[in-house]
Parts: structure tokens; C-alpha cells; sequence
């Protein structure tokens, strides 16, 4: 099936764990398993598969790409239990995603907060992994993140189209990127019931600030400790756009510099004229970035 | 190798190049680093190593002798010595037909590079520029050592391979072939004539000046009219030369008017980069060239 660019692959639906998974598998080939940002329960804007859809198309002609629907995000099922608001059951998701679907080691590819939880997943099940592209990662990075001072108090109501597209506006180097196609589904998530009550749980019944913030904290702590030790040990892209304001482009060098400490097959990439999602204002440059990075793992495994 | 050596004459001066790949393909030029007659290693084709190869893959390939290197005579002109090298390689793409090209140009290459972004934008279609001390900004930098002291004679192979050592990360790389063509290039008529244009105060009088302002005149293009060519940095982690920081803050100089503007650190890599982490560095300059097609 040939996708046209900018379309997404067909929705489908995995039970993983008692929760309803949904997500898109186009291609053949190597596998890209693409994990995006934010977290369930965020008032402002919603995140979901969809914010890959400029690369999805175009890198299935070469590879199997899979973008799957993080715990309580997107289409898929908020936590069933209190307990699983964390970072942590993300990951565990998403693992348990990767290993349902019987997927081969995959070229994990995460963003943001999906770059802290592709990480994480690389160092608790690194059998799971083959390489590993870290994009604008402000979750990860052991520096001073920007994004509270960046995103504080839209001028905008919560859970309307105005307040997201305000967000991603400030995310973005050119607010012309954030297009009304994206808006749309965003808008669409924060419409459903589950959404919502994700948004309640974590605002309302504030696990936000009790549970999953503390949690995050302290898990952050022990995978920077990890990487310092040398335990991510998988080849490592990480790619920034230059000019995102919620996570400088330092920061980005100084997550390389920590991974390089231990990881010989390292690379840094910054993009010019680009914001937090490099992915969505520099499409062509980024995905040649994974194409020749997945190629060049690839490659040196076969020992060529 | 698939690579073969060519000998042609252009702008009347002895030139010589490697060429491999299909001509039908995107034409990357690459321009060696190392000071014609003044660095303690002879530069040429040759350092690229097997690079080339990974790029002659999907690409037209041409790695050029700069004047006064390798097989390439400094011309005897007037003017001074980097003009000499730097304006031949518009000459060679003009007269090879190789315009639009990308131009990949390591350390002195990399400013040779960005000069003909500035005088002949018409014949590019994107500059790599790696590990290049020559071209990154240094305000009143700290005097650099790691060439302080070559082992004499200069350009014997024992003070090569030192040379080529003190720059990289590790000096596995500095292999019997390298070392050969290094003296097989020190033998060559382009680098005595070379070494005599630098020697008694040419390379102070002659040649960094004229670098120097080369340098300041890419500052001042950044911060006016822009650098109109696709610019890509590409640094080594562990460079003993030029820090990624270097690089960092050239990019960021670069970037402000360049919007496809790239910036590459590779890991376990010294100045050269492309021989240290041939795979790594291939993979950024292709993914950097590849995603420039319908932009340029």
C-alpha cells in the first residue's frame, strides 16, 4: 500500500495489558517504532500518533514504521489504576506494545517526553532495541529545562483549539507549521470522555503534582545515573531543532556528551530554523537524518 | 578503489584529482585540509581514505589535490598564497562542468569552501565544512600545542604519523597506506614548491593574513547578506584543534541567515572526522545532502 505524504497509515487496535492500544504499521523492512511527547491528563494541548504523520509515509517506502498511542494519550486507554499516572507505566507500556506485536529489535525513535520514555525503555529492555534517535528531549537532558517558563499561562482557555494551537505556536521556530489538520485531531482527543478524565485525575485530583511529577523526578535521576554508568548501549542519534526555546540547543549537547561518554556509535544533529518538533518544520531533512542513520547501524552490523 | 587519479590542466596549472562513481549522480567535491607547505603532514586526496568509497555509492565523486598539495601545482602568481588555492576551486568546478555541486572541505578545505559559497554561489549546491580550526570563530584564542613540536626531519613519515596522531582521537587510522601517499606527496614537486613559498615568513606574511580576512569576510557575509549556500558543520568530539564549541558557535554565526543550516558532532573523532568515523560521517553528510533535493 503506497500512503501518499501527510497520510497516516490506517488506525488499528491492540489490547496490550487490559488497555486498548491504538496505532498505525505501514512498510517493510527494518522498524521504526516512533514515540511522541506529553503525557496524559495535560490541560493545554494533546498529543497523539498523528504528529508524525509527515514522516510516517515517507519513511515506510524504506522501512516498517509503527507509531502507537502512549498510555492515556491519543486513541488509546487512560491508566486503569491510580497508581499507573507515571512515566514509568509509559514505559511499560510501550515496551509491552513493541513485544506484543512481536516486533524484531526496532529503531526506536522518541521525542520530548516520548525521548525520556524511548531511553528508559532502551536501558530496561535494551533486547527490545536496536539503535536509538533522541529528538529534543527536554525530559532527558540533565540540563536546565525552558519549557515552564516558554508555556506558562496561555492566554487561552484549557481544552479548546486556541489554547493548543497557542502551545505548539510557542514550541515552534515558524508558528506557520502548526496547521489546522493537526489542531483538529488534538482538539479531537480533548474531546473524549477518557481524555477528560485523564485531565481530571491529573489536574483536579491533582496526581500531577503527588504522584507522577515526584515519580518522574526520581526516575530521571536513576537513568541519568544509568547512562552516566554506561548502560545505554545502543548506537544513539540525538537530533534538535536549533532554535527550540523550551529546550535549548545545549541541552541537547550536553545529553550527546553524556551518552558519547560511553557509546562510540553517537552523533549529534542540530537543524536550524527549528523549534521543539524538528520532525514536523524540517520533514525532508529529518527523515533523511533517520533513513541514513538506520542504513548506516545496519551496515556496520553486517560488518560492511 | 574504485576511485582513479586524474590529470588535467586547468586555469593553466597542473591539477590533480581522484574521481569514482557515476557521473549521473549528484557531484560532491571534497577539498583536503592541512596548509600547502606549512603543516607537519602533507594533505592531498588521499587523507579522505575509503570515505569515499561509501560516498561513491550514490554519488559522483571528486576529491581535489589543492594547489601546492599532492599532484596539484601552486600557481606562481601574485597574488596572495590562500587566493591562489582558494579561487582554483571555482576554476575546477567550471571547468569540470560540476556546477550545482556540494562541496565537502575539511579544516583549511572548510574555509576554501565557505570562500567560494561567498564568490561563486552559482556553482554550489551545499558546503560541509569539517573540523574546521580555519573557519570557526577563536576571538583572542588560547595558543594551541598540539603541534608545537614536530619530530625532524619535517615530513619524513615518522613526523607525519606523529602529526596525523596528535589530531585524532585514536591513531589507528594513521595506516601504511596513508603514510605512504604522505610521503609519496612530500616527494612531489607541488609541496617543495610549496614549502619554499611558505618558508622565511611566507606562511606569517603571505598566506594567514589573507586566510585571516578570508575568515572575516565569511563573519561579515553571516551577519549581512548571509551565506546564500546550504552550510553543514560537522565536528569531531575529541578534536585536539577545533572543540564542537568552536563549531557551535560558527554554526549559530551561520545559521542566522542560512536557514538550511546544520550542525554534526561525531563521536570518538578528532580532525579527521571522516577517517576516524567513516560510516558515522558519511551517514550525516548524505542525510544533510539528501535533505536538501527540491531546496537548491
Amino acid at each position: 500500500m503506497m500512503l501518499q505524504t501527510g497520510e497516516m497509515p490506517p488506525g488499528r487496535e491492540i489490547e496490550i495489558a487490559g488497555i486498548r492500544t491504538r496505532y498505525h504499521d505501514a512498510g517493510a523492512g527494518e522498524t521504526l517504532v516512533f514515540i511522541y511527547g506529553g503525557n496524559f491528563g495535560s490541560a493545554d494541548s494533546a498529543s497523539s500518533a498523528y504528529v508524525w504523520n509527515l514522516n510516517l509515509a515517507p519513511l515506510a517506502s524504506r522501512f516498517r514504521v509503527v507509531a502507537f498511542d502512549k498510555l492515556g494519550q491519543g486513541y488509546t486507554d487512560i491508566p486503569a489504576r491510580d497508581e499507573d499516572y507515571t512515566m514509568d507505566a509509559v514505559v511499560k507500556h510501550a515496551a509491552a506494545f513493541i513485544a506484543a506485536l512481536d516486533l524484531p529489535p526496532v529503531h526506536l525513535i522518541g521525542h520530548s517526553r516520548g525521548g525520556y520514555a524511548a531511553t528508559r525503555l532502551a536501558l530496561e529492555q535494551p533486547r527490545l532495541v536496536r539503535s536509538l534517535t533522541i529528538i529534543n528531549s527536554g525530559t532527558l537532558t540533565p540540563g536546565v529545562g525552558t519549557n515552564d517558563v516558554v508555556l506558562q499561562r496561555p492566554p487561552f482557555p484549557s481544552l479548546t483549539r486556541d489554547g493548543a494551537r497557542w502551545v505548539y505556536r510557542q514550541y515552534s521556530f515558524d508558528p506557520e507549521i502548526v496547521t489546522d489538520d493537526w489542531m483538529e485531531v488534538s482538539f479531537d482527543i480533548m474531546s473524549q470522555p477518557r481524555y477528560r478524565e485523564a485531565v481530571r485525575k491529573m489536574v483536579d485530583e491533582q496526581l500531577g503534582v503527588t504522584r507522577f511529577a515526584p515519580a518522574l523526578r526520581r526516575d530521571k535521576r536513576e537513568t541519568l545515573a544509568w547512562i552516566a554508568e554506561g548502560r545505554l548501549q545502543r548506537p544513539t542519534q540525538v537530533v534538535w531543532g536549533a532554535d527550540d526555546k523550551t529546550a535549548l540547543v545545549e541541552r541537547g549537547v550536553e545529553l550527546f556528551d553524556l551518552i558519547a561518554a560511553h557509546e562510540r556509535r553517537s552523533s549529534f544533529h542540530a537543524i536550524n530554523q527549528s523549534g521543539h518538533f524538528v520532525y514536523r518544520e524540517h520533514p525532508e531533512r529529518f527523515n533523511a537524518l533517520v533513513t541514513r542513520f538506520v542504513d548506516a547501524v545496519c551496515a556496520e552490523e553486517a560488518g560492511a | 578503489m574504485t576511485l582513479v587519479e586524474r590529470d588535467l590542466t586547468v586555469a593553466g596549472v597542473a591539477t590533480r584529482l581522484l574521481a569514482g562513481g557515476d557521473a549521473q549522480r549528484p557531484p560532491v567535491l571534497f577539498l583536503h585540509g592541512g596548509v600547502p607547505g606549512a603543516s607537519p603532514f602533507c594533505g592531498g586526496a588521499h587523507l579522505w581514505g575509503d570515505v569515499l568509497e561509501r560516498f561513491a555509492g550514490d554519488r559522483h565523486v571528486l576529491a581535489l589535490d589543492l594547489p601546492g598539495s599532492g599532484g596539484s601545482a601552486l600557481p606562481d602568481a601574485a597574488a596572495p598564497l590562500f587566493d591562489r588555492i582558494a579561487t582554483h576551486v571555482p576554476a575546477v568546478i567550471q571547468a569540470l562542468a560540476l556546477g550545482p555541486c556540494h562541496l565537502v572541505g575539511h579544516d583549511l578545505g572548510g574555509l576554501v569552501a565557505l570562500a567560494c559559497a561567498l564568490d561563486a554561489p552559482a556553482l554550489l549546491a551545499s558546503v560541509t565544512v569539517v573540523a574546521s580550526a580555519w573557519a570557526a570563530p577563536v576571538g583572542d584564542g588560547v595558543e594551541n600545542p598540539v603541534l608545537a613540536h614536530p619530530p625532524q626531519p619535517l615530513w619524513s613519515r615518522a613526523s607525519q604519523a606523529w602529526a596525523l596522531e596528535r589530531l585524532s582521537y585514536a591513531h589507528h587510522h594513521v595506516d601504511v597506506s596513508l603514510l605512504d601517499a604522505c610521503v609519496a606527496a612530500a616527494a612531489g614537486a607541488p609541496h617543495r614548491a610549496a614549502v619554499a613559498a611558505m618558508a622565511d615568513g611566507g606562511f606569517e606574511r603571505r598566506f594567514a593574513p589573507n586566510a585571516g580576512r578570508t575568515r572575516g569576510r565569511v563573519f561579515a557575509a553571516c551577519r549581512e547578506e548571509g551565506v546564500v549556500t546550504p552550510v553543514q558543520l560537522v565536528w569531531g568530539r575529541q578534536d585536539p584543534l577545533t572543540t564542537p564549541a568552536h563549531g557551535l558557535t560558527l554554526f549559530k554565526a551561520i545559521a542566522a541567515r542560512q536557514r538550511e543550516a546544520q550542525f554534526d558532532v561525531i563521536n570518538r573523532a578528532g580532525s579527521l572526522v571522516f577517517r576516524e568515523q567513516p560510516i558515522a560521517f558519511h551517514a550525516a553528510v548524505a542525510a544533510f545532502q539528501d535533505g536538501l533535493v527540491g531546496k537548491v
